[in-house]
């Protein structure tokens, strides 16, 4: 892991071992507002309480999401010869890979309905 | 509780900007398929909230933590997630134990400093020795 000394704060240096992951800055801290995400964590009736560290997991974890996403549909883009990803390339994205049947159909429908 | 949907969407400047951060220079996005990559944001955490939570009860807690969703993560096939997001953990954990321990470093420094500007000028005045420690004494109340 990382050597960096026990008490020493401040910004996280890029180059770190093993950063070699999903985005340019892998070890930059959340960028989502972590309210805003708390907010969405509040709003399913089965969750009590989130720690600080659980909602701050999820808004580093939705930023991955959506580079991915992003990612995953601009090859449909480049398929089309477009250097501007619209929004059907995005559809092909979520039809054809297994890890987004999430956002398809009925399942978003009964998530955003609640 | 129902929330309003705007509460319920995520900064579009923010999506925007990781959306042109993981794309090659030169690519642009439209507004049609940015709004429906922040939508897809907000049911990923919708649905990650949920996977997590079954974790907690699972575990009998009625606090989601850091590993029910870094478990749900696995459950919803993001596996590839959970290494990048152990490391930015580790990172926001020091930084989260950095400013607990900047804060007491900060007092204490104040502290001792005070202290040592009354040890040199002990052979001076005797008055401004004892503004020093008037002041020394008003931290320690502040704190």
């Amino acid at each position: 892991m990382a050597g960096a000394e026990p008490g020493v704060a401040a910004a996280p240096p890029a180059e770190e071992p093993g950063s070699g992951s999903l985005c340019a800055a892998p070890l930059r801290l959340a960028r989502l507002p972590l309210a805003r995400v708390k907010a969405l964590v509040k709003a399913d009736p089965d969750v009590s309480l989130a720690s600080q560290e659980a909602v701050f997991v999820l808004a580093r974890a939705t930023e991955l999401f959506v580079e991915t996403i992003a990612k995953d549909a601009y090859v449909y883009a480049q398929q089309g010869k477009r250097k501007t990803l619209q929004r059907k390339d995005l559809d092909n994205a979520i039809e054809a890979i297994d890890e987004f049947a999430f956002l398809e159909g009925e399942f978003l429908v009964g998530l955003i309905l609640f | 509780m129902a929330e309003r949907p705007e509460d319920l969407n995520l900064p579009n400047a923010v999506i925007t900007r990781i959306i042109k951060e993981a794309l090659p220079d030169g690519v642009n996005i439209s507004k049609e398929a940015r709004s429906a990559i922040s939508r897809a944001a907000s049911v990923f955490v919708l649905y990650a909230t949920s996977c997590a939570n079954n974790f907690a009860v699972k575990g009998k807690r009625k606090t989601l933590n850091a590993g029910d969703v870094l478990s749900a993560m696995e459950e919803m096939e993001f596996q590839r997630f959970i290494a990048p997001l152990k490391e930015s953990l580790e990172v926001y954990r020091r930084e989260q134990k950095g400013k607990k321990e900047a804060r007491k470093d900060k007092d204490k420094k104040a502290d001792s400093e005070e202290q040592d500007k009354s040890r040199e000028e002990e052979n001076d005045d005797d008055d401004e020795r004892m503004e020093e420690e008037e002041q020394n004494d008003d931290e320690e109340v502040d704190n």
